[in-house]
């Protein structure tokens, strides 16, 4: 099937693990079922694909794994539209489609040597999850490792497993909260909205990168929040979401001004951001 | 030498190629109105009108299957379309409006990933072009650098002439070769003088100074001046020549089915709403700058063509009357 000069063809691949990652959203773990592509399939952290569910069509997500993860690939997503239902409705061992991968990604080896800040709202932490274990797979290639991550309330965290793994590791700071009024009795995270938080906590901008995804008004407020810390625009990147269709520079809905958000990112720098079209 | 073919003899030709088990598609009245339809016979040819839709859906189908996928035995098999069933085809009777299309669209749909599907079937397409005798006030070719008698496109090109027969230049390799495999039918000679083009009433545009104010006021009045009425109905899109935007989805049960790719309009409200609910062009003014940035700036930008043919179908087929062409005449004769 990969051999088809049909760009529109996926690989199939089996679900493996279903982990719900809050009430609407949902982590499926795949593998592909052709021998040949199960062992070449690679991409780098940044990068997404196009998953189908069969019957009803394709969406858009990152692939939510590390690349130093081998053997599967993981995406998150919540379930709000057609294609995103009936993927909910699938079972282990049932089949999905997979297009990819596509896009740009992290220049990971460029952040060698320096401090990490993840900075992440809501479902924007599966674009990050990739590049932190990504990073934390290769622990010893970077200093300062901080993850500030939040969400509207403690049931909107996604990968609560995950992030008290960080919560225990001594090599990751981990910073968690929710917007107020969104902590239960025992929400061991803090309380308020994602920039304040993230000033708060003010992780030194010194030889280090600034990694930022989340809702358009978290990325307004959180990026001067990083100014004030220090951060020069060429030290933040950030990834953008967009809805797609075709992934591969054609079908003409994800570009923001003249950039092609599949083809030219979706992995950008705040300066590459600030220079676009602002039609966000 | 120049050649010439006469009426008669152009329907002769379709009569042939049909007969050759071409799929010939030509201007054709369907019912009341002329389409771009497949041809059955010379007679079917009708070249007094400009066909409601453009001839840009013979290489890139309002709705293609793209593959199939069928459950056998519990479990999943994808199957590829057999690109190499799509028939040899001549397009003919097409005016520069509609025969410079593809050579715009060449270029999105082969950068980087290639879109087979419209490449096989260029590949095993013919274009014959004719000069253009019948435009009407929303014609604007001339202001975005074709003309009525342009060849950019065609392999084939045919002038009609006053005597009612047309000279003919074989523009490309494909042209030269549809002429030499039926020679009998052209005559060597100057022939008569060529029909008059209609005049337009669009001045020529100064491309160069509406990309570089469109790159300047992305956020101007203008937008929501001509947009606001905008009621996002895409019949701009889908009657243009250029407009490639499409959507991908399913057709069928979870079993069995296709996968299709169908044209889309950047006009409608949903076409870039994000899961969470956020749209970034949430607003009718802001599509419709997209529609005008896309052709006359991203494009060019990416591509350095314009991807408009001032075909003029837009400003027919606008509910509300927005008329584009009126719109660039704005835009170029601002001083800033």
């Amino acid at each position: 099937m990969c051999k088809s000069d049909n760009i529109y063809l996926p690989n199939l691949a089996t679900i493996e693990a279903i982990v719900d990652e809050t009430p609407d959203v949902r982590t499926l773990r795949l593998v592909f079922q052709d021998e040949q592509v199960r062992e070449n399939f690679s991409f780098r952290a940044g990068q997404f694909a196009e998953y189908s569910s069969f019957g009803f069509g394709e969406s858009t997500f990152c692939i939510a794994s590390a690349p130093t993860r081998k053997g599967y690939i993981e995406c998150c997503f919540r379930s709000v539209g057609r294609v995103t239902e009936s993927l909910r409705r699938l079972e282990v061992g049932d089949t999905v489609g997979v297009r990819g991968p596509y896009g740009n990604s992290f220049p990971i080896e460029e952040f060698f040597g320096k401090s990490l800040v993840f900075i992440a709202g809501g479902i924007a932490l599966p674009p990050l999850r990739t590049v932190i274990w990504n990073c934390l797979d290769l622990r010893d290639k970077f200093k300062d490792i901080t993850i500030v991550y939040g969400a509207r309330s403690e049931a909107d965290l996604v990968y609560k497993h995950e992030l008290k793994e960080w919560q225990e590791r001594d090599d990751v700071r981990l910073v968690k909260c929710v917007d107020p009024g969104g902590a239960g009795p025992d929400f061991d995270g803090k309380v308020g909205f994602v920039p304040t938080v993230l000033e708060e906590a003010a992780p030194s901008a010194e030889n280090t990168i600034a990694l930022v995804c989340g809702p358009p008004i978290m990325i307004k407020f959180t990026l001067p929040v990083l100014e004030r810390l220090g951060f020069t625009d060429d030290n933040i990147y950030t990834t953008l979401e967009n809805r797609m269709k075709c992934g591969v520079g054609k079908c003409g809905r994800c570009n923001v001004g003249n950039v092609y958000v599949c083809k030219d990112g979706p992995v950008f720098t705040a300066r590459q951001v600030k220079a676009m079209s602002q039609e966000f | 030498m120049p050649q010439i073919i006469t009426e008669q003899n152009l329907r002769n030709l379709i009569d042939l190629l049909v007969k050759e088990a071409k799929l010939v598609v030509g201007p054709k009245l369907s019912g009341s109105v002329v389409l771009y339809e497949p041809l059955t016979a010379g007679s079917d040819l009708t070249l007094d009108a400009l066909p409601r839709r453009s001839s840009k859906e013979l290489f890139f189908p309002i709705c293609e299957d793209i593959l199939s996928y069928k459950r056998e035995n519990g479990a999943m098999k994808v199957n590829d379309v057999d690109r190499s069933k799509f028939p040899e085809a001549v397009l003919i009777g097409a005016p520069p409006c509609d025969a410079g299309s593809p050579a715009i669209l060449d270029a999105v749909m082969s950068w980087d990933y290639k879109d087979e599907f419209y490449l096989e079937r260029r590949r095993k397409s013919t274009i014959v072009g004719i000069a253009c005798t019948k435009g009407d006030d929303a014609c604007f070719c001339r202001a975005v650098g074709l003309a009525p008698d342009a060849e950019a496109g065609s392999d084939l090109f045919l002038t009609p002439l006053k005597d009612g027969s047309y000279a003919c230049n074989a523009v490309t390799e494909k042209g030269q070769a549809l002429v030499a495999a039926h020679q009998n039918l052209f005559s060597e000679g100057a022939g008569a003088e060529p029909k008059p083009f209609v005049d337009q009433a669009v001045a020529k545009l100064n491309l160069v100074k509406i990309k570089k104010w469109l790159e300047e006021h992305f956020e101007d009045p203008l937008w929501e001046k001509i947009a606001d009425i905008c009621v996002g109905c895409g019949a701009c899109a889908f009657i243009c020549p250029a407009c490639h935007c499409f959507d991908i989805n399913d057709e069928g049960s979870t079993d069995d089915g296709v996968r299709r790719k169908h044209w889309d309009a950047c006009g409608f409200a949903k076409f870039t709403n994000h899961a969470s609910g956020h749209n970034p062009r949430d607003v009718q003014n802001k599509r419709y700058r997209n529609r005008i940035m896309h052709k006359f700036k991203y494009y060019d930008d990416k591509f350095g063509k314009t991807l408009c043919t001032g075909c003029g179908r837009c400003i027919r087929a606008c509910p509300v009357g927005i008329d584009i062409a009126e719109i660039l005449e704005t835009i170029n004769s601002k001083q800033d």
